[in-house]
């Protein structure tokens, strides 16, 4: 029999080989791009979150994609993200130039950053702008740079602190009025501890509480949203009572002995569940979560309170409610319809109904007070009629809050961690930040703030 | 001339292409798979960002990676993980060898010892999670065994939580080498154990004269693929049981390249950091190269 190496081959074998092999090549390439975009034809895809803190968000989404469907003849697609892959699929999406219309974002900064990566086109170049002028200049501000709009509010987070009414009470305090200076916050926490309950509960160990400390606390003594964010354009220095008196505040709240002890080996969730469970009495809580506590616990039990005040600055009166945002992407095919859609999502019926099915609230005027039905549903409205909105973590570059933020005040809660060091981690992650990512504050010196 | 109609043929000369044609398609799918995600990364490390999504060329993103703080951070954690090689390999060799004695069980042993190795880290990570908490399952069975002293916050104290994960790790993968060295250990001559006895030699001397150069080998292969490991299988451990910290104190690059690519969008940067890894690794993989080389020589 011939050796192979000396055979030769026919020109007919050579082609079916070569168009096998190709073939093969081309098939699973082809798999792997085809998993970047479902749908087809002129489907509106919308990649979303929000079922994670609004139960029923899904329900409802599924609901106003049909409803639109039926009313514009535009089939819409939309997919509920998962929390921990929310950002990595759409970036790796946006990388490949292929992936949804619709793209949800946590909120300020946090959709920013997208937008400075050229993922996202500006919401008021598709959408009249009388029209944008229905949603709150204070919501709209977050995600406004650059002259333009470029996410929609989509609902509103309130965020605040849960309180146990009956812990309360049984600790010898006002149930009804909880405490709005420091010193009284002080006191009251001495006796709750004096309960045998965690007078705080929350968890640390995922690093998320870091983000809510700040923006609970770090802006007491700032008197607007400009001050806050010029340390991060160089115009300020990130040092004294104005920025950092928050940390020194903290540290008496640990050295107290005021949050529960296993906080830093705890999840953020597993701790809000020992507020669910009776077992703290204050925790860090969204809207949507406390409005299902009061439902389940019942409105004499869960209550709401507002960070107590130390601070003399305007936004020391502020009560946060951030909103989630949703956003047409760069390289979406069909801009007008995913604008159409938003627009659709703030129509009065479909507020309501999202409302109704989510206990979301959109930041929208056209939102009608008298459909909420949760005592923390209205006490939040009345804050947002009354006092500036502001949530800190919204403004600042996430690096801050991964090098800077989270270790400091994590590093806080061992016996030897002091505020000093703390505030010079902070200082040494926005210097650092500064140094590696100089098109970011590029980016943060062209954010010229609504007014 | 035959009669029969002249067959149409590609000659390639000697013939020698021929089988290289037939391997062609499989060859260009693995360079597909494999070498153009590495082509991609290393690419992708000297772009670097600007606003709006323009980039251009430079060194910048090696820049960013040497003078991130977290970066120095996460290499010291990865080299700490490497204590766990000695630690496995030592532990592993003597459990094998004391299995190899074949006493009473020893293949229930074997499959007890190897149990932990199959089942998925994220399920052990979260299991040591609950286990190592504050006020979990280990604290409270020292307390109730009057070594309460001993508790800690094995994962919340940033001094002692790389080496909770250290711990766990090796729990884990010790498994793994006891089976290697067992098998191994199965195909040894029993004649040179015989005559080592013969000869009086104790316990200790088998070991170190006959077993330790039988299985220098598979030590050797262990030790690598182990060193690898914990350069680049140690993300589940780390994400699920600490997320990385506290204060950062348990950042792998692994899960530096993960936060940095996927949490900030910052795919350059990323890529930078995963160059460096694999230029680490290759280091590594030369390093076995030559060993074996060595080995190979000496035999």
């Amino acid at each position: 029999m011939t050796p192979i190496s000396a055979r030769s081959i026919s020109r007919r074998d050579f082609i079916r080989l070569f168009g096998i092999g190709t073939g093969a090549t081309i098939l699973s390439g082809g798999a792997l791009i085809g998993c970047g975009r479902s749908g087809s034809g002129n489907e509106l895809l919308v990649w979303y979150w929000g079922e994670q803190e609004a139960q029923g968000m899904k329900q409802f989404m599924e609901r106003a994609a049909k409803s639109y469907a039926e009313k514009n003849d535009t089939p819409v697609k939309t997919v509920l993200q998962e929390s921990d892959t929310l950002y990595t699929a759409f970036r790796t999406a946006a990388k490949s130039g292929s992936g949804p219309d619709v793209q949800f974002f946590w909120g300020g900064t946090q959709a920013l950053e997208d937008v400075w990566m050229g993922n996202v086109a500006p919401l008021s170049d598709n959408v009249p702008k009388s029209w944008l002028e229905n949603i709150p200049r204070q919501s709209r501000r977050e995600t406004f740079w650059n002259g333009k709009q470029w996410g929609l509010p989509f609902y509103q987070i309130g965020t605040a602190w849960a309180y146990n009414k009956k812990l309360f009470a049984k600790a010898g305090l006002d149930p009804e009025n909880p405490p709005e200076t420091w010193p009284d916050f002080l006191a009251a926490l001495e006796k709750l501890k004096a309960l045998d309950v965690a007078p705080i509960g929350s968890g640390f160990k995922d690093g998320y509480l870091g983000g809510w400390l700040i923006s609970y606390m770090g802006d007491q003594n700032l008197d607007s949203i400009d001050e806050a964010i010029a340390v991060f354009r160089g115009d300020a220095e990130y040092s004294g009572d104005k920025y950092t008196e928050w940390v020194f505040r903290l540290k008496e709240l640990i050295d107290g002995g005021f949050l529960n002890s296993d906080i830093l080996s705890i999840d953020l969730y597993q701790g809000q569940d020992l507020f669910a469970t009776e077992k703290a009495a204050i925790t860090n809580s969204i809207q949507p979560q406390m409005v299902n506590w009061e439902r389940s616990m019942g409105s004499d039990t869960v209550g709401v309170m507002l960070t107590p005040s130390f601070g003399s600055g305007t936004l020391a009166n502020k009560a946060s409610t951030p909103s989630q945002v949703l956003t047409i992407t760069s390289f979406a095919d069909q801009k007008e319809d995913a604008a159409s859609f938003l627009e659709y999502l703030h129509t009065p019926e479909v507020m309501k109904r999202m409302y109704e099915q989510s206990g979301a609230v959109a930041p929208d005027k056209g939102f009608q007070k008298d459909w909420l039905n949760a005592n923390i549903d209205l006490q939040f409205a009345e804050w947002a009629s009354e006092r500036p909105n502001f949530w800190y973590q919204y403004y600042y570059p996430f690096p801050f809050e991964r090098e800077g933020v989270t270790p400091a005040t994590q590093m806080l809660f061992e016996a030897n961690g002091t505020p000093q060091e703390a505030i010079g981690m902070m200082q040494g992650a926005i210097k650092d930040w500064r140094e590696q990512h100089p098109e970011q504050v590029k980016a943060y010196n062209n954010w010229h703030l609504l007014d | 001339m035959s009669s029969l109609k002249k067959k149409r043929t590609l000659n390639f000369g000697s013939g020698v292409i021929t089988p290289y044609l037939y391997i062609a398609p499989a060859v260009v799918l693995i360079a597909l798979v494999f070498a153009y995600p590495v082509v991609s990364v290393v690419i992708s490390s000297f772009r670097e960002p600007g606003l709006l999504g323009k980039e251009h060329f430079s060194l910048h993103n090696f820049g960013v990676v040497f003078g991130d703080q977290l970066f120095w951070v996460s290499v010291k954690n990865n080299f700490r993980l490497f204590l766990t090689v000695p630690v496995m390999t030592v532990l592993a060799l003597l459990i094998a060898a004391f299995l190899h004695e074949e006493i009473r069980g020893w293949r229930f042993y074997r499959s007890v010892v190897f149990l932990p190795y199959v089942l998925p880290v994220p399920v052990i990570g979260v299991v040591f999670s609950y286990i190592l908490q504050r006020n979990g399952v280990l604290n409270q069975v020292l307390a109730a065994i009057g070594l309460g002293q001993l508790q800690q916050d094995w994962l919340g104290n940033p001094n002692l939580a790389i080496w909770s994960i250290w711990a766990v790790i090796v729990w884990q993968q010790l498994g793994f080498g006891i089976i290697l060295f067992l098998a191994r250990l199965m195909g040894v001559d029993s004649s040179l154990y015989e005559a080592a006895m013969i000869d009086r030699a104790n316990w200790w001397q088998r070991f170190r004269h006959i077993t330790i150069p039988q299985l220098a080998s598979v030590i050797e292969f262990f030790v690598i693929v182990s060193l690898l490991n914990m350069l680049s299988w140690v993300f589940g451990y780390v994400f699920v049981m600490t997320g990385g910290g506290p204060s950062n104190s348990t950042y792998v690059t692994e899960l530096l390249i993960y936060n940095t690519a996927f949490r900030e969008g910052l795919f350059n940067v990323a890529s930078a950091i995963s160059a460096i890894v694999l230029a680490f690794a290759s280091v590594i993989l030369l390093i076995r190269w030559l060993v074996q080389r060595n080995l190979e020589d000496s035999d």
